[in-house]
């Protein structure tokens, strides 16, 4: 049986070296490895730019916000991540938490993003805004229709709306800030409202709702404002118009969350990480934020696309970015008991 | 045999060590499963029970029942027809039909979304015949999803009709013609009946493949329980809910396990032995050569021809723009790495398994050859979320290199070699192993030089089986997949989801030109998992 023993000692030395092989080499320092829960088109063009000029390689894990800092924990000391950029506050509020982010904001960066799009400590650094609108189909809807996100939940928009399904952290950021304004009740009232007026209408990713309103499926949409800009960019006849909600007069102002990055507790590469964060946070790579993404930068001397509603004159929900984190489990259960998918 | 086991020394211990170790670490994920999801808070299943899951086993339930009606209807049709009528291109969609099976559910789900997608060609046309504001059904619903599951999955049904209605014995039609029961009669109340047991082994692969499909249920929206798995795994921090919607998926899908085989032992009633004749083929008449010729065309065309046309024609657009560059050749790489990686893993794996089995039935090997089949009920998304919670507790060091999705591919494919390779060894008669160990070689060069040469063609039948589904795989994938190490399956997958459908269609086209050949030398072999 020599020789078959041989097999499987030699099937288990290939093994290990395919796990270890698969593991970005931690001795390169010319390397990083960015865990990302944004979609890869819209994060990818910036790292290759910080590529291109550092030299430094960035192998990028594209994948689901959530997913990325599960596996984060999961696989705790031994991850080969060394940066992590999320789409979502609340998520790398919950990084945060999980220890799993190392609080080394660089000089940089906390002078150039303002206080209230960071962590309390600086684990992690917002890099863009996103207010999370109504866009809504020009040739079924007047702007003057809706006042309010909550106004989408009244019965008069059965089969009309469509929405971000339940593992969205857009969704679930939006519901943790309508439960600290509104409180439990109203909050589960948005929820089985617009899960009923949305029916079939629930989609895993947000440029789907953007195309399924621009294609009239839909006469109005919950979605982070820049989708909408984007799908304009390139089709740039289409009947859609973004919906700024809660703007009059003692409403609670639109919904704002971050995208931003966070250094990995555990890596080794701090060097390298620190120059991505303070990459991102430069002008030059905020600009590409505003640019190619049209999101509204953080850096106080950037400006956001003209086409976007000026920050200043928005009226913004009065919940900080680092309550989104303790919101979160409340949030999800409430997304949970009014059935939404 | 007594003889022969007083020439054999007890095989060495280690290989039925590794046989044992092999099942046990095999079944190791549907057991953490199971283990998850009966230890979770019970007021997390009360939940559950109350928002999701009656309407997730409605759903499940409602797409396997139409898609096993719909395939029951153009699967048997279509066979009647290859089989028993002569119409022109009789010989060549004999085998057409069977090209369905290489378009991933995940393609022909997106191809479908655009074709009846809002705006898509077909309800332009539409909008030209019965004015601009008519809109058609949308394809992401229940009607799309089963349309979609329906064109993909029939061939399993069409191949076992037709070789039932070519294995039956034409006597038992003969005398029910001769003792007057008309045509269609004889058809309804003996042909038919008599193929039951094919029908339904087909029928139950159907919705085993359903119900544990993720692919174009997910691109369609429609929420069934292997969909929800995903959702719950990807959108939670915690797994618990994820496990409890995994066990009843476990036990939705053993349940169609069984009856599946149960039937096809029941098969074996009317595959007589004895001298039969087959029934010759019928020449059509002019109308009905038509008809069945625009008939199998039509059918061909909305499973494959267009789909595939449209593959093509979007290809070639991606490429003339830039779109197949050195990341598209990484990615190439990356799929044919991984899965033949898993399929010489599983070879590997099982060869010990089917051998002890094969040769040593005793009750401990056959269990382990069982304990193998269990990857059959563990849909992509329950197998990741197994391994996931598995790896990160017991072997963190793992978690997140391309072993983990390699033991996943191995798990949930190694069923389907095994298919292949346990007939192959037990073709092989023991006599020849028992001549060569009487002529001086020892067990291990027996193995080497007799057995594994005259089972090498149904082995690699097994390692190509498992190669293509490995590649096809997406939600493992998707779950497991290691940093930077995309499959063409996962390119899909993303960009179709964001219905950027001309990046999607190079790597859809090059995983259904891999599987075209692979597919017509193992329909012969074994075509069951395929």
């Amino acid at each position: 049986m020599n020789q078959y023993r041989f097999h499987y000692f030699g099937l288990a030395a290939l093994f290990i070296v395919l796990a270890t092989g698969t593991m970005p080499d931690a001795a390169e320092p010319d390397r990083l490895v960015v865990y990302s829960g944004r979609a890869e088109r819209l994060i990818k063009p910036l790292l290759d730019s910080f590529q291109a000029k550092t030299g430094i390689h960035v192998d990028l894990l594209s994948s689901g916000t959530t997913e990325v800092v599960n596996r984060l924990q999961a696989e705790g000391s031994r991850t080969p991540a060394d940066v992590l950029i999320t789409n979502d506050a609340g998520s790398l509020e919950r990084a945060r938490e999980l220890r799993l982010l190392s609080p080394s904001a660089t000089p940089n960066s906390v002078a150039a993003i303002p206080a209230q799009f960071r962590a309390a400590d600086n684990s992690w650094i917002g890099l863009s805004g996103r207010f999370w609108i109504v866009v809504y189909n020009t040739t079924l809807v007047k702007p003057a229709d809706l006042r309010s996100l909550l106004d989408l939940a009244e019965p008069r928009w059965k089969d009309k709306i469509a929405i971000p399904n339940a593992g969205s952290e857009y969704l679930q950021a939006g519901v943790s800030v309508i439960k600290a304004v509104y409180g439990d009740d109203r909050t589960k009232q948005f929820l089985e409202g617009i899960k009923a007026n949305a029916g079939t209408q629930v989609y895993g990713k947000s440029s789907q709702i953007v195309e399924a309103v621009a294609k009239g499926q839909a006469a109005l949409g919950i979605v982070n404002h820049y989708y909408v800009y984007r799908h304009l960019a390139t089709q740039p006849g289409a009947p859609i118009a973004v919906l700024m909600p809660d703007q009059h007069e003692g409403g609670m102002g639109a919904i704002i969350n971050v995208a931003g990055i966070g250094i990995v507790a555990r890596t080794t590469r701090t060097d390298a990480a620190r120059r991505l964060v303070d990459y991102l946070t430069s002008e030059e790579g905020q600009k590409q934020f505003a640019d190619l993404n049209k999101e509204y930068p953080l850096h106080s001397r950037v400006a956001a696309d003209s086409s976007l509603p000026p920050y200043k004159t928005t009226r913004v929900a009065p919940v900080p970015l680092t309550r989104l984190g303790e919101l979160r489990e409340p949030a999800m259960m409430l997304i949970e008991q009014a059935g939404l998918r | 045999m007594n003889q022969a086991a007083a020439i054999k020394p007890a095989l060495p211990d280690s290989l039925s060590l590794v046989a044992l170790t092999v099942a046990g670490l095999l079944c190791l994920p549907l057991a953490y499963v199971t283990y998850m999801a009966l230890t979770a808070d019970a007021a997390i299943w009360s939940r559950l029970w109350t928002t999701r899951i009656p309407e997730l086993l409605f759903n499940t339930t409602a797409l396997a029942l139409g898609v096993a009606a719909g395939t029951l209807l153009l699967g048997v049709s279509l066979a009647w027809l290859v089989a028993r009528r002569d119409f022109p291109g009789q010989p060549l969609w004999e085998w057409a039909l069977v090209l369905p099976l290489t378009i991933p559910s995940y393609v022909l789900a997106y191809i479908y979304s655009h074709l009846l997608g809002a705006s898509g060609p077909i309800e332009s046309a539409w909008q030209i015949l019965a004015g601009p504001d008519s809109h058609l059904p949308s394809p992401h619903s229940y009607a799309g999803a089963a349309l979609v599951m329906t064109l993909n999955t029939f061939p399993f049904v069409y191949l076992l009709a037709r070789a039932a209605f070519l294995n039956l014995n034409v006597s038992y039609e003969e005398v029910a013609r001769a003792c007057g029961v008309s045509r269609a009669g004889t058809l309804f109340r003996v042909t038919l009946p008599l193929m039951r047991p094919a029908i339904v082994a087909g029928l139950s692969l159907v919705v085993l493949y359903v119900v544990s499909d993720f692919g174009a249920v997910s691109l369609l929206r429609y929420q069934t329980l292997t969909y929800a798995v995903y959702q719950q795994i990807t959108g939670r921090y915690d797994p618990t809910a994820a496990s409890i919607l995994s066990l009843l998926l476990v036990i939705v899908a053993l349940i169609f396990l069984i009856t599946e085989r149960w039937f096809r032992q029941q098969s074996r009633f009317f595959q007589t032995t004895g001298r039969y004749r087959a029934r010759a083929r019928r020449q059509c008449s002019p109308l009905g050569a038509l008809f069945a010729s625009v008939y199998t065309i039509g059918v061909f065309a909305a499973s494959f021809g267009v789909p595939a046309l449209l593959l093509v024609q979007w290809s070639v657009s991606a490429v003339s723009s830039g779109a197949v560059d050195a990341r598209f050749f990484g990615f190439v790489w990356n799929s044919a790495f991984l899965s033949g990686l898993a399929a010489t893993c599983a070879v590997l794996i099982g060869l010990p398994l089917a051998y002890l089995a094969s040769r040593r039935p005793s009750r401990l090997n056959l269990l382990c050859l069982q304990a193998a089949y269990a990857g059959y009920v563990l849909p992509g998304p329950v197998g990741a979320l197994a391994l996931l919670v598995i790896f990160s507790h017991l072997a963190p060091f793992w978690y997140g290199t391309a072993a983990v999705l390699v033991i996943a591919y191995v798990v949930h494919f190694l069923p389907a070699g095994l298919q292949s390779m346990e007939p192959a060894l037990q073709q092989v008669t023991p006599n020849l192993e028992e001549a060569s160990r009487s002529l001086g070689f020892g067990t291990a060069a027996t193995l080497r030089r007799v057995t594994l040469p005259l089972v090498r063609s149904g082995f690699i039948a097994a390692w190509v089986l498992m190669f293509l589904q490995s590649m096809k795989e997406l939600p493992a994938t998707l779950l497991l997949r290691p940093v930077g190490f995309d499959t063409l399956a996962v390119r899909v997958w993303l960009e179709a989801s964001e219905e950027y459908y001309q990046l999607a269609a190079p790597s859809a086209l090059l995983i259904v030109i891999m599987t075209i050949p692979a597919i017509l030398l193992l329909i012969s072999k074994d075509w069951r998992a395929a």
